[in-house]
């Protein structure tokens, strides 16, 4: 990484840092759901940009997140975020273990399909089982404390706007570092290589189906995470962020920023918040503007805003025979 | 001598399809052996068995006399094989460099490693780079694969297998797709960069017989499932009649 | 007993329906090999249109006997919206899968917020009119007539698919590209038409399935989500590509359905993820489908 781009990212973190003084508190309470989704996307490209897995199930992850922390704040009484954050990481690692284990077997459309199912399973479990889930009306989510400061008596802006903002971003940068390593690591060159020539790759002795499953761990932890810190602003968990077209979504975003780029992601959850925000303001038909912005983007730029800045050739799998 | 891979009495069925019958062979160190024959001849099925991609129906395979039937590309690389295909396989988007860094990590087991950075670990590309100058790759290190000529793949491609340092590697027809101007180059490179990977013994499935006359220390020919011929060129080409049966004509060499 | 008889119905009933829309979405599969994320939105189309149609008929004054008739019609008019779609999605033919499924998502999109456009966001509804025909008395319950209707309905067009697939030329012709694509193109087949005249087919089969069943429904934006949830879970339980999967599937998805809504009202669409999995776990390609990985 060269000197310039370093000094641009610290740049971008002092402007993120320096938003509650120049932008409007509706604007910062848009910029919490990005980073939240920054980390999620961050976690779902390292399945899909890294190792070449679509999940179209990604959102129960989110969900699980959420969940675990709305039912340790309202219903058990945890009110450390650090808790509930390890708590949806666990929670996430957990599940995701068999799930994995069985989705990895399986690639192109019949991963995509197990996901979707697996994800849409969740969603049924949640919407119907009402003692366990709150049904269709959800779980509330009870504001933790943050570092052991129970700051309850601020009112809800500045507690979002302030401390709950900077907290978010300090652990958006610690994921995001963790995930730089990952993938410039030996793990991530081999993640790489399954992504670009799975065959290939196990005659050079990688097994497959085992780093396929540690990308989906992984992603699915980021996703817990992504999801904890989602779901404390709107302070309720509900059924719908386990919906597929909530997956569908996640796809969009990190599409939209680049998928073939580490920022791509981050860049793509702030993007798309921003842009749908300011689309939802002027219609009420958002879904047709985005959707208009998701085929020219899939038609004329598929390697999404990051794609716009980096020379390398747009992904084009080893062609397989129909 | 102890035979570094072996097939005992290996015969393969498919229903009432015998594509093996009873072959048997033992490969030893420094040998490059030529297996050839006819098209249906069961040289793939054969190999095949040899390198664990599939379960003899009768008899066994064993690399250094341990069995390994049927035990999969990722255990065949573990214990000391290599193989690598007529069609060309890279990985198109990771560079020369990245694709022999892979290679290497999985032979020296740092494959769990997630957190040190490949780009400055100085063991991994210094060893990268003194497997591309084998193979003459080493000016195009940064260079993306799918960016490299046909043959400049190919030879990546095979790079990646000798990265594993292993003492058997095993290969599908190395020239094929290749203009016949480059043939005997990319031969040159291979008998070389055996040599300076130190490895033991290398197979060659090869149509091309005047490659074979020319490299080859042993040729070894299969003809409708069964062992055909297992001789030495000079004898082999001095054999009309297994000239005929192989490949319908003389081989004039020098 | 009765009931028993009357979820059987209610279960055969769905599935005839859901055949038709995941019989669009194998047809896609199975020559274009795309899969459309968008096939609930052209139901829903389906619907929509349908109602809209119906009440300008009657307000015409064509008498409400012709309802199937003009149910048909609808479906099939609203399904020439087929080649635009199409001409839409070629642009990613050559792209890998992943792309191919984001833009029928993105299609999916957009054609719910046109539907929204033109209809608005309440559910809308017939009414009563499927009552029109009457009842039927089967076994010891009845049955609206139109119910059995649509069942027939879907019978025939089953059938005439499998005549068309099967005894054609144009059918062999779908049937050799379904098989092998760069074959067929290779021997002289027009790939584009084909991708035209299926697509078209597909869809028209999905709205006509949505027209169908909106006199005994409703048309809501809903439906767009929800109905390619059940329309997956069919395909794949049939397996991808097959017609006769389409049928066995839906019907298995649909009794199924009608049995859990009684028994078990919160197992209802769990059961048939669970079920979806299970056989994408034991036999990935479904019932009649080709082998997967």
């Amino acid at each position: 990484m060269t000197i310039k781009f370093k000094l641009l990212i610290v740049f971008c973190l002092a402007l993120l840092c320096s938003t509650p003084w120049i932008l409007s508190p509706y604007y910062m309470t848009l910029l919490l759901p990005a980073v939240a989704y920054s980390i999620i996307l961050l976690g779902f490209n390292l399945l899909f940009g890294y190792t070449g897995l679509l999940s179209f199930g990604h959102a129960m992850y989110v969900a699980l997140g959420a969940y675990t922390v709305a039912i340790l704040t309202s219903r058990v009484g945890i009110k450390s975020m650090e808790v509930n954050i390890l708590a949806a990481a666990l929670v996430c690692f957990l599940i995701s273990i068999p799930i994995g284990l069985l989705c990895v077997r399986y690639v192109r459309i019949f991963f995509g399909m197990l996901t979707l199912a697996f994800g849409m399973l969740f969603h049924s479990i949640l919407f119907k089982f009402y003692d366990l889930s709150g049904g269709d009306s959800g779980i509330k989510v009870i504001r933790p404390s943050l570092l052991g400061f129970d700051l309850s008596e601020i009112d809800k802006t500045s507690f979002l706007i302030g401390p709950f903002f900077y907290y978010s971003i300090a652990v958006m940068l610690i994921l995001a570092l963790v995930m730089w390593r990952i993938v410039h690591s030996p793990l991530g060159l081999h993640l790489q290589s399954i992504r670009d020539n799975p065959r290939k790759a196990e005659y050079l002795g990688i097994k497959v189906h085992r780093f396929r499953l540690i990308a989906f761990v992984i992603s699915a932890i980021y996703g817990g995470i992504g999801g904890a810190l989602l779901v404390v602003p709107v302070g309720l968990a509900d059924p719908e962020l386990a919906y597929w077209t909530q997956s569908g979504n996640i796809v969009f975003m990190t599409i939209f920023g680049g998928f073939n780029n580490f920022f791509g992601p981050i860049i793509g959850a702030f993007a798309f918040i921003g842009l749908k925000d300011q689309i939802v303001s002027q219609t009420q038909y958002w879904r047709l503007v985005l959707g208009i912005v998701l085929i020219l983007l899939v038609v004329f730029l598929p390697g999404g805003i990051m794609g716009l800045f980096s020379g390398k050739k747009s992904v084009a799998p080893a062609q397989e025979e129909r | 001598m102890m035979p570094i891979l072996e097939s005992k009495g290996v015969s393969k069925h498919y229903g009432v399809y015998k594509a093996l019958q009873d072959v048997s062979l033992q490969f030893f160190e420094n040998e490059i052996v030529a297996i050839v024959g006819p098209n249906g001849a069961g040289k793939t099925t054969f190999v095949n068995v040899l390198t664990g991609l599939l379960k003899p129906t009768h008899g066994e395979v064993s690399f250094h006399g341990k069995s390994i039937a049927g035990v999969g590309p990722v255990t065949l690389a573990k214990l000391g094989m290599a193989r690598a295909f007529q069609l060309v396989q890279i990985f198109p988007q990771l560079s020369v460099q990245e694709t022999i860094i892979a290679a290497v990590i999985s032979q020296r087991n740092m494959q769990y490693n997630f957190w040190s950075n490949v780009g400055s670990k100085s063991e991994l590309i210094e060893r990268a780079l003194e497997v591309a100058a084998i193979f003459n790759l080493d000016k195009k290190m940064a260079r993306q694969a799918s960016y490299l000529s046909q043959g400049e793949k190919k030879l990546l491609d095979i790079a990646s297998a000798f990265a594993l340092s292993p003492e058997v590697i095993l290969l599908d027809e190395p020239t094929s797709g290749i203009s016949t101007g480059e043939k005997r180059g990319i031969m040159d490179t291979l008998m070389a960069a055996a040599k300076l990977a130190g490895i033991k013994t290398m197979l060659l499935v090869e149509h091309d017989m005047e490659l074979v006359a020319e490299y080859s220390t042993r040729i070894v020919a299969l003809a409708e499932g069964k062992l055909l011929a297992d001789l030495p060129p000079d004898v082999f080409f001095n054999d009309p009649e297994l000239q005929a049966t192989i490949i319908g004509k003389r081989v004039n060499h020098a | 007993m009765t009931a028993f008889i009357d979820i059987v119905l209610s279960g055969i009933f769905h599935a005839a329906v859901l055949f038709l829309l995941a019989g669009g979405l194998q047809l896609v599969f199975g020559v274009q090999k795309i899969v459309n994320l968008s096939c609930g939105a052209f139901y829903a189309l389906g619907a929509y249109f349908g109602i809209t149609f119906v009440n300008l008929a009657l307000q015409q004054g064509i008498s409400s006997s012709y309802l199937l008739a003009l149910i048909l019609l609808a479906g099939i008019i609203i399904g020439l919206v087929g080649p635009l779609i199409e001409r839409l999605l070629c642009l990613v033919y050559q792209r890998e899968e992943g792309f191919q499924l984001l833009l029928t998502f993105a299609i999916m999109l957009v054609l719910e917020d046109l539907i929204r456009m033109l209809w608005g966001a309440t559910p809308m509804t017939l009414g009563n009119i499927s009552m029109v025909y009457g009842k039927l008395n089967f076994a010891s319950t009845t049955i609206p007539v139109y119910k059995a209707l649509v069942i027939g309905s879907s019978i025939f067009l089953a059938l005439a698919l499998g005549w068309m697939l099967q005894r054609t030329n144009f059918g062999r012709i779908v049937r050799a590209t379904a098989e092998n694509r760069r074959m067929s193109e290779a021997l002289g087949v027009n790939g584009v038409w084909i991708n035209v005249a299926i697509f078209t087919l597909g869809t028209m089969l999905g709205t006509i399935g949505g027209a169908l069943v909106v006199p005994t429904s409703a048309a809501s934006l809903d439906m767009i989500s929800e109905v390619v949830v059940e329309a997956f879970a069919v395909v794949v339980i049939g397996g991808l590509g097959s017609m006769r999967g389409a049928l066995v599937g839906a019907l298995i998805v649909g009794l199924l359905r009608a049995f859990a809504v009684y028994a078990y009202a919160e197992l209802e669409l769990l059961l048939i993820y669970l079920i979806v999995i299970l056989v994408l776990i034991i036999k990935p390609s479904g019932l009649y489908g080709k082998a997967a990985e």
